[in-house]
């Protein structure tokens, strides 16, 4: 049985006397657990900020932070739903319209009635003013609808509209309200909001009576925005709410069905992390670093205070102390450490993440304006934990050494104590190289952990350059970018081009000339109407797999077939002039004869994914295959009941039933001769249908169709910034419907992208570089100091200083070059298998090999291996030989 | 002739009420060969003497001629530098560099003066001292008396004019302290060696050929 005695203080006494004995030991120490806690709360609250900002970004692109939404409900379906104990807090919003006019041909406004915390939940709430009373005539709406209408946001200001309602059938409605107050638009989300009383829009219906089965402008129903008791499950729990109440969510013509939407800022955060593993990995490895470097230096600095102490240990044990109280007792010197070195981390580390925070995730995306700072609790919590474990775990093992010392032993202990057997009669000269080599052999473990700590952060930085530098900008503008610009409709990019409304008017492109110079250019021309291809059944399955197997084979049966008896789908093609036929990738067959306008020649077009693969499910048709397209040109409309031909003009706002039939059409062989991949930039920027490519003369003679989708053109380098001027204010003062994209734009999203990167590679790097330094300081420091006898000793049988110090800076260098050797070493190795791992992340990725940054350490090496030395030896021999000589205790 | 020689050796620690006046004038010589013991008890001052002789420490009054030269006139730098040709040093707890075999201990004070080894005469030690068959031996893997021979073996040589034995046997059994003593006798009269050693132990000092009562930082007798 344990006795248990009251030891307790005696041992907080001697560790507490111990400790006030080592002040340079105690003030690297607390430094460096400092330092450690600080790495772990920048790293922590940097890593939240970011986790927490993009979900508030994807919060603002889906229009609110509430965990999903169900949709188009009618008012009794809205009051049973949102009674239901799952749902936690709810809000709902009434549709009334779209805004409409020429002011809104760019931008999409909805106008609705919100609740308070659906205002608040989709960030409607007014920053100024107030929301719309009941009763009144009153509009609240973001800045952006304001400045359609030219209108100076002013509480009170007047506000002339006009809105669409209905489905099919659409109605315009022109109406004067009054601001009762506003907010900033954000720019994030693509729909700008209006909000109307809901006494105004009640009113609205009744007179309209607009069509509620038909939800296409979801006019007059209501969305219920609902957050749950948390946001796991979100897709479950919210069918569970509609089966316990009779309806389904999950078959769209079946009968009880009710729309759901999830918020996918949530999903987006469970996804990213299940999905990548790379972030979750990176963080973790930051985290080991980290821990790596805060172990390497803590432990290092315990070592050396216990050899340094080891008599002292010795002579408690003499005295009968245990070795669980020496175990204690330097664990307690390591606490008291922590308590002083732990909160300035803290400290610092918050200020660090505040600062550095909003930097990082501003250089990511210019459109987060506000950034959260996650001064969390657990952050704190998790990095003070953290450190706490680097130093316990630091100072487990000078604790068991300092334990299990004999006392006999103790008195003899010296550092080199581990050196033993025989060393070969060696060279006939001796001079401070070898004696510094010796000297670095003695404690091999040592040497090996500063020329470790150091070599980290020289590879570290090696890396982040190599990934810095191997950002290969050609590489990615080379997928993103055609020609210096493209110009086309405000929808095509939006990738919502529908035909000709969205066509570039001729006069437009030829307007360009005006701007500069024009070196190369050409159209693609585009439709999406009256082009199909003939497929096989099992095709036309696979196109629309989403449809439910009895309506698809009903479907099927209704088609009209070919002479082969395949089946018509809808199909995109491009018709494309020289210019934009040199920018495809023709990866099988040959282009030449798509550049004759005679010939009834088609390339297929692949998708590709990052590495510029193709995908073989994005395409059928082969090199040598034939496409056969069906064109229609023509059709007839007539009301479905009495068979009355009406004109096409009519049909669009036609209130009955409607027959279409094809009356001019045609169908057309072509010979497919190559397959080909189409940027993104110059296609239709939407999928879904297999896409073909015809000369731009054939095209327009075959489809009967000139409208031009997208118009690229290069100019000359002087031009650019002309053009670039030049577009922009052609785009919204002459024709506003259109926009454009040019190469900058592609430029700045890459440097972006990039410094990003370098700058968080940069502060690691720095931040490790550091605790490289002050390792490589602490270990030239604490063995000199360690040897200061024995170089009394040296300096007794005649070394001079000079040759003390030159043995010391000798030492000093080697640590120098034994680090650069083993960074390059590891350099080598290791860094083009990173490398294969970066770009396998990032297809705009090239490896370089480069030295340029371990040539930049050099230099900083030489001068700290010849500086702290220096330094530390002067501050070693402020005591003269005797009183060194003597230092025996 | 007078290899060694003081000249009124005052030194005092600190000043005011806490000075403590460690040498209060010290006249002494010592002759070319000779093997002189210094006694005292703890506190007597003949540690501080030996430092002295050295040229480990300064003097606050007074001169030490080694071999025709008053020392303390040197820098600092240049004493170091005398001190490695002219001054052996053979201490109570060795002193050898933990990092280096025996030969390479032995032949350091030689190379840090950039010089070659004298072969024959680092051998003749050598055989003398019977470390024949330990020179490839870390000085960690010796015992007390074989690490204090090769500490005498280091004095002996770069050929200085004197060595200096500060209790050479202290940290040493009584049979292994008649070795090591019995060995710098022999080495004396071998190489005509001067010796000055101090030891608080009469027995030991009986061995030397001159004895040097030290007291109260004072010579008592012997100092001639």
């Amino acid at each position: 049985m344990m006795i248990r005695v009251k030891n307790r203080k005696v041992i907080a006494r001697l560790s507490r006397r111990n400790l006030q004995h080592n002040h340079t030991r105690n003030a690297v120490a607390v430094f460096a657990i400092a330092l450690t806690t600080l790495l772990f709360t920048a790293l922590f609250t940097i890593a939240q900020s970011f986790i927490h900002t993009t979900q508030q970004e994807t919060f603002r692109q889906v229009g609110g932070s509430f965990h999903g939404g169900f949709k188009d409900l009618t008012l009794e379906e809205k009051k049973i739903l949102e009674t239901d104990p799952l749902i936690r807090q709810s809000g709902g919003r009434l549709m009334l319209g779209m805004a409409c006019g020429n002011n809104f041909r760019k931008v999409h406004a909805e106008l609705c009635y919100m609740d308070q915390t659906c205002r608040k939940s989709s960030f409607c709430e007014p920053q100024h003013g107030n929301a719309p009373k009941e009763g009144s005539k009153e509009i609240a709406c973001d800045t952006r609808i304001l400045r359609c209408l030219d209108i100076k946001p002013e509480i009170g200001a007047p506000v002339t509209l006009s809105y669409e309602i209905g489905g099919m059938e659409k109605e315009t409605i022109t109406e004067s309200f009054r601001l009762s107050g506003w907010w900033e638009y954000d720019a994030a989300n693509n729909a700008s909001m209006a909000i109307l009383p809901r006494s105004y829009i009640e009113t609205v219906l009744e007179e309209h009576k607009p069509d509620f089965t038909d939800a296409a402008n979801h006019t007059g129903l209501w969305t219920l925005d609902v957050f749950l008791d948390n946001s796991l499950h979100i897709e479950d729990t919210m069918i569970q709410i509609l089966e316990s109440h009779g309806y389904q969510g999950e078959n769209p013509n079946a009968e009880n069905y009710i729309g759901i939407g999830v918020n996918w800022g949530y999903a987006g955060a469970q996804m990213a992390a299940r999905n990548d593993p790379e972030t979750i990995l990176g963080i973790i490895v930051l985290a080991i670093l980290i821990i790596l470097t805060g172990y390497l230096i803590i432990n290092n600095i315990f070592q050396i205070s216990v050899s340094g102490d080891i008599r002292f240990y010795g002579l408690l044990k003499t005295i009968g102390t245990t070795k669980k109280q020496i175990r204690r007792m330097i664990r307690r010197q390591a606490l008291l450490l922590c308590a002083i070195g732990i909160p300035i981390g803290l400290l610092l580390g918050y200020l660090c993440g505040i600062l550095l925070a909003p930097w990082i995730i501003s250089s990511i995306n210019d459109n987060i304006k506000t950034v959260t700072h996650a001064s969390h609790l657990w952050i704190f919590a998790l990095a003070a934990a953290f450190s706490l474990a680097t130093v316990l775990l630091s100072c487990a093992k000078p604790g068991r050494i300092a334990a299990k010392v004999s006392p006999i032993e103790a008195v003899r202990y010296t550092e080199t104590s581990s050196l033993k057997g025989q060393r070969k009669r060696s060279r006939k000269k001796t001079n401070a190289f070898w004696m510094a080599l010796n000297n670095l052999g003695r404690s091999k473990k040592k040497t090996f952990l500063v020329v470790a700590s150091l070599a980290l952060s020289v590879v570290l930085l090696q890396l982040t350059y190599t990934f810095a530098t191997g950002f290969d900008m050609d590489k990615y503008l080379e997928k993103w970018v055609v020609s210096d610009f493209i110009l086309g409709d405000a929808a095509y990019f939006q990738s919502n081009f529908q035909g000709s409304k969205q066509a570039v008017p001729k006069r437009d492109v030829l307007a360009m000339w005006e701007g500069g110079e024009i070196t190369e250019q050409g159209m693609i021309y585009g439709t999406k109407t009256g082009v199909l291809e003939y497929v096989t059944e099992d095709l036309y399955r696979e196109h629309f797999s989403g449809t439910d197997a009895g309506m698809l084979e009903e479907m099927l049966e209704s088609e009209t077939r070919n002479e082969d008896g395949k089946v018509p789908i809808t199909a995109d093609i491009y018709g494309m002039e020289e210019y934009p036929l040199n920018q495809l990738e023709v990866f099988d067959g040959n282009l030449t004869d798509l550049y004759q306008p005679g010939k009834n020649v088609i390339a297929a077009v692949y998708l590709d994914d990052d590495y510029g693969n193709p995908l073989d499910f994005s395409q059928w048709a082969k090199t040598g295959d034939t496409v056969k397209i069906h064109h229609v040109y023509e059709w007839e409309f007539s009301d479905a009941e009495t068979g009355e031909i009406i004109s096409e003009e009519k049909a669009k706002t036609y209130h009955k039933e409607i027959n279409v039939k094809e009356k001019d059409y045609q169908d057309i062989s072509y010979e497919v001769v190559a397959c080909v991949l189409v940027k993104n930039a110059m296609s239709y920027r939407s999928f879904g249908n297999h896409q073909f490519i015809l000369n731009a003369d054939v095209y327009q003679q075959n489809c009967r169709n000139s409208d031009v989708m997208a118009y690229l053109f290069n100019t000359t380098e002087d031009d650019i910034a002309a053009m670039q001027s030049y577009l922009e204010n052609y785009t919204t003062t002459v024709n506003p419907a259109l926009d454009f994209e040019s190469k900058q734009t592609y430029v700045n999203s890459f440097l972006q992208y990039r410094n990003m990167y370098l700058m968080v590679g940069e502060c690691l790097s720095f931040v490790i570089g550091l605790i490289g330094v002050l390792n490589f300081f602490n270990a030239i420091l604490t063995s000199i100091y360690a040897r200061r006898r024995e170089f009394a000793m040296l300096q007794s049988i005649g070394m001079t200083g000079r040759q003390l110090k030159q043995m010391l800076i000798c030492e000093g260098f080697l640590y120098g070059i034994f680090t650069i050797a083993v960074s390059a070493i590891l350099s080598v190795l290791a860094i083009p298998v990173m490398s294969n791992t970066i770009s396998s992340m990032f297809w705009f990725f090239t490896y370089h090999f480069t030295a340029l940054p371990l040539l930049l350490v050099v230099p900083i090496f030489a001068a700290l291996g010849f500086l702290l030395p220096l330094v530390s030896y002067r501050n070693a021999v402020k005591q003269t030989i005797v009183e060194r000589l003597r230092m025996e205790e | 002739m007078n290899i060694l020689e003081t000249k009124n050796l005052i030194k005092v620690y600190g000043s005011g009420e806490t000075a403590v006046h460690a040498l209060r004038g010290i006249n002494l010589s010592v002759q070319l060969g000779e093997f002189v013991a210094v006694v005292g008890t703890s506190g007597s001052g003949k540690s501080t003497l030996l430092h002295m002789l050295g040229g480990l420490d300064r003097p606050t009054a007074g001169e030490v001629i080694v071999d025709c030269k008053p020392i303390f006139s040197l820098e600092d730098e240049a004493l170091t530098i005398f001190r490695r040709r002219k001054i052996g040093f053979v201490f109570q707890n060795y002193n050898l560099v933990p990092v280096m075999n025996v030969y390479e201990n032995i032949v350091l004070p030689i190379q840090l003066d950039g010089n070659e080894p004298d072969e024959d005469y680092i051998n003749q030690i050598v055989n003398t001292l019977g470390l024949e068959s330990k020179l490839n031996t870390l000085p960690n893997q010796l015992s007390g008396g074989q690490q204090q021979r090769v500490a005498i073996a280091r004095a002996l040589a770069a050929k200085p004019a004197i060595i200096l034995a500060d209790e050479p046997t202290g940290n040493l059994d009584s049979r292994t302290s008649q070795d090591v003593m019995g060995l710098l006798k022999i080495t004396s009269q071998r190489f005509g060696q001067t010796i000055v050693m101090i030891t608080h132990n009469e027995e030991i000092a009986q061995l030397a050929e001159r004895i040097i009562r030290m007291e109260d930082g004072c010579i008592m007798g012997g100092g001639q």
